[in-house]
């Protein structure tokens, strides 16, 4: 739920002054998209991402080479993004996924204070949202559409507990106007047998069919 | 599919009765047809074959009777004893005599070479009448028609008559509609011999006492032999081709029996390789060897009543039913004579702990002994039989590729259960325990030497267990057709799942949606199965065939037909032909709605035969 259980701790980071190529390479060895800027002490001093390096290599501000003006190299920090939108440790991953939504950004440093301990990326998020929902793990999900009535949710409970069937995760969203759609990941391999129950008990477990139409 | 029946006789329709009755007659007066009792008490006969007074025919109704029984009229007598006695290897028979008993026709004859009489042999024919219901002697109606060799002698040993002989009859027989051989093997070489000539034990139990004993000669002798390569023997034959590496001593006595040990009266020493010597030494044994109805490809048939000692709760779809619904449908369907039946043995633990993890296996082991009705997870349900028919069920597909392997069959079906292919090194899951599939490739390998092996994975689940086993090795190559994973269980089985490390891209999932029918499996499988079969180029091909992926199989969403399972069964057979001597063992998986199960199985193994199966009438609707 927090950011700080959420995000990666071992961080890959490039000083200020290294050059684009440098920054490229680490990019390449460590297969990300991101890199921190950080100055001494940890202090994070902005954020260069691949996409910043290549718009500073092909034809971007530099004019297509990564020599500035002067004929030196250029540096990390003169492209890096210093605006740079960050996260604490406190701050939970709803603030996360928001941010990552409405800013459009792919990774979002996490300090305490001014100090870097973390990133969160995109593909954390994925990841925390897989193992919420239990996506990877083995089962099955089934879909029941209920009456827009939590007394209905209940009973379903009870109903899945009655079958001893071992629930891997449930998901309750908003359905149509008035109803609930529920989503939940079973480990039985009978899943036939299971809703045929569930529809003998009085509810609507919507064919498959129903929702390739 | 008209079989060519013209090899011996042309046997084909019946013929008029009054024909048949003209024969009798004619035979009657050049003295060639008597009646017979067979009386062991009084006379042999010329000293050797069967004991049996020669008596007067009995009445021509009583013939005709006994001649519609066993041959359904569709030879004449004359024609029948010149069938009977082909000129092999340069000898003929002579005074041929049809004689009938009671219940049974014998032919007789002296086997010569030119005016020399060098042998004798004696057949009989006869029916054999089965109980109508199982515990009550009568009524009984007709069973199997039996060819029984009473006793063929030839005074030198000449190289291989006997066996041309019953190839020939072999044709000949089952032109007539006669089901089995059968005899008794009691002279020394007879033992041996027979056996070498495909005759299996009649008696089960006996059979398994012949293992025992070979198992306590070898301790005897301290052969280096493993107690699998035993365990793994189940048919005669077997036992006689059994480790010709290794030669070992026996003693023959003035008659010509021999001893396993030296005594007052066997005393001469000869060496021969293991099997063939202790078959020498065995006790004499009852033989049997079925007449196979042709079938383009002789299949194996893996099958055990100890498959049914799994017993699942009440309402629990896999259910000792699914098989027996099957063999009855085998039973009933006339297949069981063109199959060949080979029983599964339980697989040594080293055999299985390539597999799995020895402490799961131990788990498992305990949760069945403690009475558990159910181990891990709610699907796998157990009763006290489960632990042994769950390793049976491993050990069945080891029989099935003992059999492609030592050419006893083509390619071959195992009606196993519990189901395997969820099951990965130390999980059940699925209705799964034991991974059948994957012990069978582990055991194919080091038991035959062979490297690539195929899993052709067709039940309507992911084989999550199979995949997992063999993620890493790329000499395995694990392919599935499944219904989605977003849809249906285990949940996996994604497209970009590819195989890990070296065993990336020996790995193919295809997940087909809900609702997907005939032309998406075998567009699928056209498309993306046989390519890589063929690229993979494997030397055995394993499929994991379940028949859940059926429209009527209440388990899952897809709508396939038999039509889908017959199609890509005959294909697999000319891939497996063009790449590995078309070595295929299909294992059962899933398929519960018992009528679907069972036609689809019935439509794949007849596929497997060779023969043509019509598209099913249900399909296209």
């Amino acid at each position: 739920m927090f950011v700080g259980r959420r995000m990666k701790r071992d961080l890959v980071t490039v000083a200020p002054g290294a050059s684009l190529e440098e920054a490229a390479r680490l990019l390449k060895a460590h297969r990300i998209h991101h890199l921190p800027v950080a100055e001494e002490g940890n202090r994070l001093a902005g954020i260069v991402s691949d996409t910043d390096l290549r718009n500073a290599t092909l034809g971007g501000t530099f004019g297509g080479s990564d020599r500035g003006d002067s004929g030196r190299p250029v540096a990390v920090g003169e492209i890096m993004t210093r605006d740079v939108v960050t996260l604490s440790p406190g701050d939970t991953l709803d603030d996360a996924m928001l941010a990552l939504s409405r800013e459009r950004i792919g990774a979002l440093p996490v300090v305490e204070g001014e100090r870097l301990v973390g990133i969160v990326t995109k593909a954390d998020i994925l990841s925390a949202l897989l193992s919420t929902l239990d996506i990877g793990g083995l089962g099955v999900r089934i879909e029941v559409v209920l009456p827009r009535d939590v007394k209905e949710v209940a009973r379903l409970v009870g109903v899945l507990g009655d079958l001893q069937v071992e629930v891997r995760s449930l998901v309750l969203a908003p359905h149509g106007g008035d109803g609930y759609a529920v989503f939940v990941r079973v480990t039985t391999i009978d899943v036939g047998s299971l809703k045929e129950r569930l529809r003998e008990a009085g509810f609507r477990v919507p064919e498959v069919a129903e929702f390739l139409e | 599919m008209a079989v060519d029946a013209t090899g011996v006789g042309g046997f084909g329709d019946p013929l008029p009765e009054s024909d048949i009755v003209d024969g009798f007659d004619r035979l009657i007066v050049s003295n060639r047809l008597f009646g017979a009792d067979l009386n062991p008490t009084v006379i042999k006969k010329s000293g050797k074959g069967a004991p049996f007074l020669v008596r007067p025919h009995p009445s021509h109704n009583r013939m005709l009777a006994l001649w519609r029984d066993l041959f359904a009229n569709r030879a004449l007598p004359q024609e029948f004893l010149d069938a009977l006695a082909p000129e092999v290897l340069g000898l003929t028979h002579a005074d041929g005599l049809l004689l009938f008993g009671n219940d049974r026709v014998l032919y007789d004859c002296r086997i010569v070479r030119g005016e020399e009489s060098v042998g004798h042999l004696t057949l009989c024919f006869y029916r054999k009448r089965e109980p109508v219901f199982r515990f009550l002697p009568f009524p009984r109606r007709p069973g199997r028609r039996i060819v029984y060799i009473e006793g063929i002698s030839l005074t030198a040993q000449s190289t291989g008559y006997a066996s041309s002989l019953f190839r020939r009859y072999e044709r000949l027989f089952h032109d007539l509609g006669f089901h089995r051989f059968r005899l008794k093997a009691s002279l020394s070489v007879g033992k041996y011999y027979w056996a070498k000539e495909g005759f299996d034990f009649e008696d089960r139990k006996q059979f398994a006492e012949m293992r025992e004993n070979l198992h306590a000669l070898v301790r005897r002798l301290g052969l280096p032999v493993e107690e699998q390569e035993i365990r793994r023997l189940n048919h005669a034959s077997t036992v006689a081709a059994f480790r010709r590496d290794l030669v070992i001593p026996v003693y023959r006595n003035a008659e010509g029996y021999y001893a396993a040990a030296r005594d007052a009266t066997h005393t001469e020493e000869v060496r021969f390789p293991l099997g063939k010597a202790f078959l020498l030494c065995s006790a004499p044994w009852d033989g049997f060897k079925v007449i196979y109805t042709d079938t383009p490809r002789r299949t194996g048939f893996v099958w055990s009543e100890r498959f049914l000692d799994h017993g699942t709760r009440l309402g629990h779809v896999e259910s000792p039913r699914r098989l027996e619904a099957l063999l009855a449908a085998i039973r009933g369907g006339g297949m069981r004579e063109s199959l060949i039946f080979l029983e599964p043995y339980v697989p040594t633990m080293p055999s299985l702990h390539a597999v799995h993890d020895p402490a799961y296996l131990e788990r498992f082991r305990g949760a069945v002994a403690r009475g558990d009705r159910q181990f891990a997870v709610r699907d796998c349900s157990i009763s006290e039989g489960s632990y042994e028919a769950a390793l049976l069920a491993a050990g069945g597909v080891m029989a099935g590729i003992d059999a492609v392997f030592s050419d006893r069959a083509d390619n071959a079906f195992c009606a196993v259960r519990p189901p395997g292919h969820h099951a990965g090194r130390a999980e059940a899951m699925g209705f799964c325990f034991v991974n059948n599939v994957a012990t069978g490739a582990r055991y194919a390998r080091s038991a035959y030497g062979i490297e690539r092996i195929y899993i052709l994975d067709w039940d309507v689940h992911h084989g999550n267990g199979t995949q997992a086993l063999f993620d890493e090795d790329p000499l395995t190559f694990y392919c599935s057709l499944h219904e989605h994973p977003s849809f249906c269980y285990p949940g996996t089985g994604r497209r970009f799942e590819k195989g890990v490390g070296a065993g990336r891209g020996a790995t193919l999932n295809i997940p087909l949606a809900p609702h997907a029918g005939d032309r998406e499996m075998i567009g699928a499988f056209e498309r993306e199965v046989v390519p890589s079969i063929v690229a993979f180029r494997p030397e055995l091909i394993l499929l994991s065939a379940g028949f859940d992926a059926h429209r009527d199989d209440p388990i899952a969403e897809l709508e396939c037909t038999e039509d889908a399972f017959v199609h890509m069964t005959r294909r697999v057979l000319e891939l497996a032909d063009r790449h590995c001597q078309g070595r295929v063992v299909s294992v059962l998986e899933g398929g519960y709605r018992m009528e679907s199960l069972v036609s689809s199985a019935i439509a794949h193994i007849r596929t497997l035969q060779g023969k043509e199966v019509p598209p099913c009438s249900s399909a296209g609707g």
